[in-house]
């Protein structure tokens, strides 16, 4: 043999028959360790998970609109060719003047979970492995320390008496921590104050997911699995067109619903009327009302997320609000001020009362 | 370190990498995620909508019937003292606490029509005005928009928001919620199932990650209650003095 290699900086080295085999093995066994890494990719369905369009689709924010006109057509098909169903998937923008507000009434759930499959049917949310945005905490009187809460339970029939039932779902936070720690900006907070996720950006690292103290949102470790007669044909770009495996998913509001006016599914599936929805910027809409007349509490409020997601006990009025309490107030001789109601002499609530 | 050496490790480099090639290409198991079983909820246990049918006008009540409640109560008269037990209407359950009187809400002489307590004669689909006689802070609740369920759209300006009136939810005649089944527990990934097998491939299946938490020691704690004689059954259920529905609501 005469072929003359580089091997090793020693220029110009015969090749000797040990030389060359033991060359010869050293590049074989990098070819299989570079064939080794890449035998994750024998899994995947190049027909399914990979199309050009999507690859170099830009991100959401810098579509064009024939971009996006594209990128809903490829969806559609996408759809169609998995599921054999022709949805109609569109791209639902936020109104201006709108900021979603969310208000759910601890004294009217009753549990029953209606919402979580309202929510799992209009989402397309994968049915096995189970994806659900929806978690109903059955909390024991007497707390609201969610460690004592259990989301397995099981009755013959719900309310339990000794217990009071938590829908926790994404609280669409005013300061969300899981768009902060995005590293690809798959993630955002939209005006009218949904955060939103664009599935085709979204990279699967999961510290979204990690991020948020609601453990609102969920990973699809496998391939959604949906039955094709339980498709929801009505789609949005940003909510719930089927999803591919590896992204993050999680409640949007019903975006695709609440931006053309309609009302959440979970909100219409409710039984008891304990979920409200509305625009928090109109003061004659539901929520406000609530904001203005109940004890709404926040979940969590010490993390400074500033949730859109509000919780009540179905009371009445504040006492300052209530004509009620204000004629018993002053057939009791009490005397109304700038600082509140004023006791009448001798009345031994005087020194306390100052509401 | 020495030639001899040297040359051993990269005779060993490449057969090594090449077994490995081998294994993971041929031999390695797939990517196995317990994925759990689908359920099958009915569609219509959680279709949108009023949570009950309400009538809209005095017919049908008997079944089989589709006439106004006047033609047979020209006959058939009630007297207002004192309460018979019923010949017809015997599916009505009555527990709408001491409301207990048919000519309370129904009138005597219309019997197409319900009456307040002045006189005056509502139709039936104008339930609110009769309840707020008794259930005034309810009745404000409701008016604001912070009690009962609206449909239609979120905007109060938009026609189509609609907000159910009284007996869309409630039977007038029981008018508290009876307790519901509820609908099957989650068995999402990272939450768990209690029903599954404990280990998956000679390890602690994920599918129960959490469910070993204390988490859930209330669920087990409280088993037991359920099976005590049918304490929250829904027949006797209505017989309960707190009712979800009536909270806050002045009597």
């Amino acid at each position: 043999m005469n072929i003359r290699i580089h091997e090793g900086g020693s220029a110009g080295a015969e090749v000797t028959r040990r030389s060359f085999l033991r060359t010869g093995t050293a590049v074989a066994g990098g070819m299989a360790a570079l064939a080794a890494a890449l035998s994750p990719l024998k899994d995947l369905n190049p027909a399914e998970e990979f199309s050009i369009e999507k690859f170099i689709q830009k991100h959401y924010k810098e579509m064009t609109p024939d971009d996006m006109k594209g990128a809903l057509d490829r969806i559609a098909r996408e759809v169609e060719h998995r599921y054999k169903v022709r949805p109609e998937v569109r791209d639902m923008r936020p109104k201006a003047g709108v900021e979603f507000v969310y208000a759910l009434n601890l004294s009217r759930c009753i549990g029953c979970r209606k919402c979580v499959y309202a929510c799992v049917e209009e989402n397309n949310q994968s049915r096995a492995p189970e994806i659900q945005y929806i978690r109903v905490i059955e909390m024991p009187r007497g707390t609201l320390d969610l460690e004592k809460g259990n989301h397995h339970y099981e009755r013959p029939t719900v309310p339990d008496a000794d217990h009071f039932y938590m829908p926790v779902q994404c609280h669409q936070c005013a300061n969300p921590p899981c768009v902060k720690v995005c590293p690809v900006e798959a993630t955002w907070q939209d005006d009218d104050g949904i955060t939103v996720i664009d599935y085709d950006w979204c990279i699967g690292c999961r510290y979204c997911e990690a991020a948020c103290p609601y453990w609102a949102r969920r990973f699809n470790f496998v391939k959604p699995e949906i039955p094709e007669a339980d498709i929801n044909k009505d789609m949005g770009y940003l909510s719930n067109r089927p999803r591919p495996k590896g992204v993050v998913e999680k409640c949007h509001f019903c975006l695709h619903r609440t931006r053309e006016g309609r009302l959440p599914a979970c909100l219409e599936a409710c039984p008891t009327g304990a979920r409200k929805f509305g625009n928090v910027l109109d003061p004659k809409s539901e929520v406000s009302q609530i904001l203005k007349t109940k004890r709404v509490f926040v979940l969590k409020e010490e993390v400074g997320t500033l949730p859109r997601f509000f919780y009540y006990f179905d009371e009445r009025y504040p006492r300052s609000l209530d004509p009620e309490a204000k004629q018993v107030a002053l057939s009791l001789g009490y005397t109304p001020g700038a600082g509140g109601w004023t006791p009448p002499a001798g009345d031994p609530a005087r020194a306390e009362v100052s509401r | 370190m020495s030639a001899g050496k040297t040359s051993l490790v990269l005779w060993l480099i490449g057969p090594a990498f090449l077994g490995v090639a081998a294994y993971l290409a041929l031999a390695s198991p797939p990517a196995d995620i317990p994925i759990g079983e689908m359920k099958i909820i009915a569609r219509d246990a959680i279709r949108g909508g009023a949570w009950r049918e309400a009538k809209v006008d005095a017919r049908g009540v008997v079944a089989g019937s589709d006439r106004p409640c006047s033609e047979c109560h020209k006959l058939f008269t009630t007297p207002p003292g004192e309460n018979k037990a019923l010949v017809q209407h015997k599916d009505i359950v009555m527990n709408h606490g001491m409301n207990t009187r048919c000519l309370n809400c129904h009138d005597g002489d219309d019997r197409d029509k319900l009456v307040l307590h002045d006189g005056t004669t509502v139709s039936y689909s104008d339930t609110p005005r009769l309840c707020s006689q008794c259930h005034g802070t309810v009745y404000r609740d409701w008016q604001l928009g912070t009690h009962g369920k609206t449909l239609g759209s979120w905007d109060v300006k938009d026609e189509k928001h609609r907000r159910l009136t009284c007996n869309e939810c409630h039977e007038p005649h029981s008018p508290a919620y009876r307790p519901m089944q509820p609908l099957p527990a989650p068995t999402t990934l990272r939450m768990g199932d209690q029903s599954l097998p404990k280990q998956h491939h000679g390890k602690e299946s994920p599918l129960r990650r959490r469910s070993a938490s204390p988490h859930d020691a209330p669920a087990h704690e409280d088993a037991p209650k359920n099976n005590e004689p049918a304490k929250h059954a829904p027949t006797e259920a209505p017989k309960e003095p707190a009712k979800p529905a009536e909270k806050g609501g002045g009597q």
